[in-house]
């Protein structure tokens, strides 16, 4: 599937073209093609191994710490290839952050545990960077939960604190683009409720790509959705058209139930 | 049905089976009313036209039911795509179809005043006009359970026929009063009788237009000419100096 090539103005914020990933001898993203939009929130939907994660992971290099995988093809963020070696890794984290699955915060303070990341990349100090740690803690809509406890440790928070506490530590390197990787499957409702609604909020200053199970999630978060199976982009679009009326049968066939 | 493949989790199939089940034993309910609802007007028989009356309620349980249904797949099942749209039919398919036993519940109301006036002959042309309503009616419930919408889509094209034969009966109704004036009353009622008849035929055509959307997941929007031209300024026999 390969989407227009666009203008300067309307240049997507992420262009994948022609991407293929090998996870040793495994073929795992064949030929994705595939646009991101500025400042919107895209779903990435389908059966488990179908390469939504790997997809979300070359986004931002992680599998380059591994050996035997490699990636092929483009991915131009800004224009940029972050596939070039010659990208630095230290570019990419600044400018692409990344939230997982299961909470991972550091075994250190709440305070901590933002300024820590910030730190390695720029240097703060005293109030500039308590105001850095507190805007962080305020877009993550965590704020008023922790403001008096800053010094208390990060591990006693609740699951759904602790996964907001890992999107501030995330936004806290202002990043352009903020990859979330299943980020409420071990949550309950109402924290996985805000941090939808915290998805919404910060849609307007970031990018959002967004890999989950729950198809409900995907079509209550996102503007667009892609649906990838067997390692194949299969088909993307506004997130009302695929829920309502998808284009193809394999889609259909996935968001209905009807194959696994 | 291009869908031969089922939900992996069996009981949405039996759901979603049970919602069409319940859309076609309503549909088939209101066609036997209509159906009853003309033999009362020609054996004039007020026990029946009464009984016809009493059992549009069975029709509106009915519709409840649907509704109760519909909320409740919306609620748990969190259909999506093709079963979004199936769902969000069937409800107002219900409505269609509980519109429709309305109409012929009116029917029987008026075929009871209607048969204690003296006989008028073009209440033989009742009859045309619901045989092409339940024609229609049976037609797109077959479409609803086959989700064919090329069928659907004939029907909603058929309804010309329909609004034809209303023409004709308006205009023979309306020769019959100005010809003797002691068959207004009975030849309103009439009147009124073939309207309801001829709107069970364009609820007959919104269910098609429903099934159309279910298939297609999106409106039929063909264009097609109303062949009802009792509205028109020129229409003779108004008694309007022309």
């Amino acid at each position: 599937m390969t989407e227009p090539a666009a203008t300067a103005a309307t240049r997507p914020h992420i262009e994948v073209r022609g991407l293929d990933f090998h996870y040793h001898q495994h073929h795992a993203l064949k030929h994705i093609d595939m646009d991101i939009p500025a400042r919107q929130v895209t779903a990435i939907i389908g059966p488990s191994g179908c390469g939504k994660s790997t997809l979300l992971r070359v986004f931002n290099r992680i599998y380059a710490i591994y050996p035997g995988l490699r990636a092929a093809g483009e991915v131009r963020l800004d224009g940029d290839n972050i596939l070039d070696p010659r990208y630095s890794m230290n570019r990419l984290r600044s400018k692409v952050g990344m939230v997982f699955q299961k909470p991972v915060p550091f075994p250190m303070t709440i305070f901590e545990n933002v300024a820590w990341g910030i730190r390695h990349h720029e240097k703060l100090k005293g109030t500039a960077m308590e105001q850095r740690v507190e805007q962080a803690l305020r877009s993550a809509a965590l704020w008023d939960e922790v403001k008096d406890k800053l010094k208390a440790s990060a591990l006693g928070l609740s699951g759904g604190q602790q996964q907001r506490l890992c999107i501030a530590r995330g936004i806290a390197l202002k990043p352009e683009v903020l990859l979330l990787d299943e980020p409420t499957s071990a949550l309950d409702p109402i924290a996985t409720g805000r941090i939808e609604q915290l998805i919404e909020e910060l849609k307007r200053d970031f990018t959002i790509v967004i890999v989950t199970h729950n198809m409900q999630q995907a079509a209550r978060v996102s503007d667009r959705t892609a649906f990838m199976y067997l390692g194949e982009l299969v088909e993307i679009g506004d997130t009302e058209t695929l829920f309502t009326r998808p284009g193809k049968q394999q889609t259909e066939d996935y968001i209905t139930g009807r194959f696994g | 049905m291009p869908h031969s493949n089922d939900h992996i989790i069996k009981s949405y199939d039996t759901e979603l089976g049970r919602l069409t089940g319940e859309i076609l034993r309503m549909g088939e309910l209101a066609a036997k009313q209509l159906d009853a609802a003309i033999e009362a007007v020609e054996r004039r028989d007020q026990g029946v036209a009464r009984h016809i009356v009493d059992n549009d309620d069975a029709i509106d349980t009915m519709e409840h039911a649907i509704n109760n249904d519909v909320v409740r797949l919306l609620a748990l099942r969190a259909p999506m795509a093709r079963d979004l749209r199936a769902v969000f039919a069937a409800l107002r398919v219900a409505s269609d179809i509980e519109r429709i036993g309305d109409y012929a519940a009116n029917v029987a109301k008026r075929a009871i005043p209607l048969s204690l006036a003296a006989p008028v002959a073009p209440a033989a042309g009742l009859r045309r006009l619901a045989t092409l309503a339940n024609a229609a009616l049976a037609e797109v419930l077959e479409a609803y359970r086959a989700l064919d919408a090329e069928r659907a889509l004939r029907v909603w094209q058929g309804d010309t026929r329909l609004d034809e034969a209303y023409t004709a009966v308006f205009r023979e109704l309306l020769t019959y009063m100005m010809e003797d004036p002691r068959s207004i009353t009975p030849c309103t009622h009439l009147l009124f009788m073939a309207k309801n008849i001829e709107r069970i035929g364009d609820h007959a055509t919104n269910i098609a237009e429903n099934i159309w959307y279910v298939v297609h997941g999106e409106p039929l929007t063909l264009p097609r000419h109303s062949h009802d031209t009792t509205t028109d300024p020129d229409y003779p026999h108004l008694g309007n100096p022309r």
